[in-house]
């Protein structure tokens, strides 16, 4: 229990049972999305602080800096990256490679966007392929929803596969202390079966069946991808920044460098690289611009949540609740990790995956002493990272990424229907979870 | 002065059922950026004009918000767009006509008045307040001709 002793409850309340039921209302307002959940979670975080759980300084203790400076630094670089038009590049230069075949294209989409998903934030990757993707199936004129119900599955499954793919993995790195290189090499494996494997049941239904006029092909066969490429210049200072940047988390763990360090350095560079050859005034004006692609809400949304889960920990009420999954799995530690596996799928379809990974790692982190040391409980972070980012794929809004395509389809005139793509989604993620099962199961727990 | 002394009354108007190809030939014709479309009893519904056949023949994914902010990557000929045009030519204006349109009732004054067309760049429809009949139309020269000859 963190500062058990400074808990100072307003009108004597019970801390347990006021920061228990606030995380309740936390969770419940931000799963109804009536209010904006940046607002909710800096709402309840103020109200931990006034209800005497925590003071502002052990509120403080309870924010991730690590995460925030990571997804800050990588919303930078790739603020500035996308300038330069190489998404979109990429995206037309796949295309063509397959002499514009609709089923090459849709899985060369779906390779570029699980790759830049693992390397970039889902988000953002969707953002700049699906308008793309639009372009393409209307000059093919095809049905656009195979094509967007299998980028969401790329995307979160490319996210899967490493520390920066997606928020979930990025709290479990920076809480676990595990690097780049640890969750490339135990999650980039099973993430590139899943997506092969995904890949058959979308030939099946919908590969098999996708044709377009050869007249239509080459009409994308004339794009002209170099066209896409807008700053030369901010191409190759983006690839090389983002190369360092990569290299700084493969090595930099070893020296002791986080990811949140290697980020923001990396965001400092290229912002430097971007801004410099122009005037001090046009340096403002860029450097305002870049500032105000940051993703304020959602960095705002993990401080208040990282204080209310803070909050809660500090009761004693998380260790009380993972001492009742101990029970439940009668210690066993093969049945804790396939039981946060599942769970986490579930609810992540259902629910923001964010708070959920939040308020399950410290709950594992209260079950070291059980399994005999942290070491013990890397199957279980493993489990929580699968299960939290796939589980994403369950439901149209599993994920932010899913959220964003479904705008894209709408605006397109080809709207998504939320039970339509639930019905083929939901087997195919439970299907991704299964296979992660006797991955984790055979890899780490036998 | 007000809007009502501005507007000139009786504009050409069209009606939602007319189809593009129709609307986008008259206006071509004569040479009109944009006329208000309104119902049988005379009820205003919005505007169509040039930019609604920009919006027909442009890719779909250039247009929506958050689309494609480069499209120079795309070369396409006239014949294309001409094909593109032909697969909605005989679709209603209504399909495409806008219809977020700034309005001014009859009474605003003249500065108001003058400041919403300098910022809206666009001919400002003058609707009765309290219903949605079409009184007038202000276009710059209008109100050109009016500062001009006082």
């Amino acid at each position: 229990m963190h500062g058990e002793d400074q808990i100072n409850m307003l009108f004597g309340m019970n801390p347990v049972w006021y920061a228990g039921l606030l995380f309740v209302a936390t969770y419940v307002l931000i799963m109804t999305e009536r209010i904006n959940r940046a607002v909710v979670s800096i709402t309840a975080a103020g109200l931990m602080i006034l209800g005497g759980v925590l003071t502002q300084e052990s509120a403080m203790q309870g924010i991730d800096f690590n995460t925030l400076g990571l997804l800050t630094g990588m919303m930078i670089i790739v603020g500035i990256a996308k300038n330069s038009g190489i998404f979109q590049f990429l995206a037309i230069w796949s295309a063509k490679l397959v002499n514009a075949s609709p089923w090459g294209i849709l899985v060369m989409l779906v390779l570029v966007t699980a790759v830049l998903s693992a390397l970039l934030d889902n988000v953002t990757t969707v953002l700049l392929i699906a308008p793309v993707t639009l372009l393409i199936t209307d000059t093919l004129k095809l049905n656009a929803y195979p094509y967007l119900f299998a980028e969401i599955f790329a995307s979160n499954i490319g996210g899967t596969a490493t520390l920066i793919g997606d928020p979930p993995n990025i709290m479990i790195g920076s809480a676990t202390n595990l690097g780049f290189n640890d969750f490339f090499l135990n999650l980039a494996p099973i993430a590139v079966v899943i997506l092969v494997v995904t890949m058959f049941p979308i030939y099946i239904f919908w590969g098999r069946h996708l044709q377009a006029q050869p007249e239509l092909r080459q009409k994308v066969m004339n794009y002209r991808e170099k066209d896409a490429i807008k700053d030369l210049r901010l191409l190759k200072q983006s690839l090389l920044v983002l190369a360092l940047v990569m290299l700084g988390f493969t090595v930099g763990h070893s020296y002791g460098l986080q990811p949140a360090s290697v980020a923001m350095f990396g965001a400092a560079l290229l912002l430097i690289f971007y801004s410099l050859p122009h005037d001090s005034r046009k340096q403002s004006k860029l450097v305002h611009k870049t500032f105000c692609e940051v993703e304020w809400t959602t960095l705002f949304f993990f401080i208040g949540l990282f204080v209310v889960v803070y909050g809660v920990e500090t009761t004693g009420l998380l260790n009380v609740m993972a001492n009742q999954v101990m029970s439940l799995t009668g210690g066993d530690r093969s049945v804790t990790a396939i039981l946060i596996l599942w769970v986490s799928a579930i609810a992540s379809s259902i629910v923001d995956n964010i708070p959920f990974v939040a308020t399950m790692i410290p709950l594992i982190k209260n079950m070291a002493a059980s399994f005999g040391g942290g070491d013990e409980l890397l199957p279980l972070w493993w489990s929580l990272s699968l299960g939290s980012c796939l589980g994403g794929n369950g439901s149209l809004v599993g994920a932010s990424a899913n959220l964003i395509v479904a705008g894209f389809a709408d605006r397109s005139g080809q709207p998504i229907n939320f039970v339509k793509f639930m019905i083929g989604a939901f087997p195919l993620m439970l299907l991704s979870i299964f296979i992660s099962t006797i991955y984790i199961y055979f890899r780490y727990l036998i | 002065m007000n809007a009502a002394s501005l507007m000139k009354p009786d504009p050409i108007t069209l009606s939602p059922d007319d189809s593009i190809s129709t609307a986008a030939k008259f206006i071509m014709a004569n040479r009109y950026r944009s006329l208000p479309v309104v119902d049988a009893d005379g009820c205003f519904l919005g505007v169509f004009g040039v930019n609604c056949l920009l919006k027909k023949v442009l890719p779909k994914a250039a247009l929506m918000d958050d689309g494609l902010t480069n499209v120079s990557f795309i070369h396409e000929t006239l014949s294309d767009l001409k094909e593109r045009f032909r697969e909605v030519e005989n679709e209603s204006i209504s399909m495409c006509m806008q219809r977020d349109i700034r309005t001014l009732p009859p009474d605003t004054p003249l500065i108001e008045t003058l400041h919403t067309l300098y910022n809206n760049r666009a001919s400002i429809p003058v609707v009765e307040e309290g219903s949605c009949k079409l009184l007038g139309m202000i276009s710059y020269w209008n109100v050109g001709e009016k500062i001009l000859s006082a």
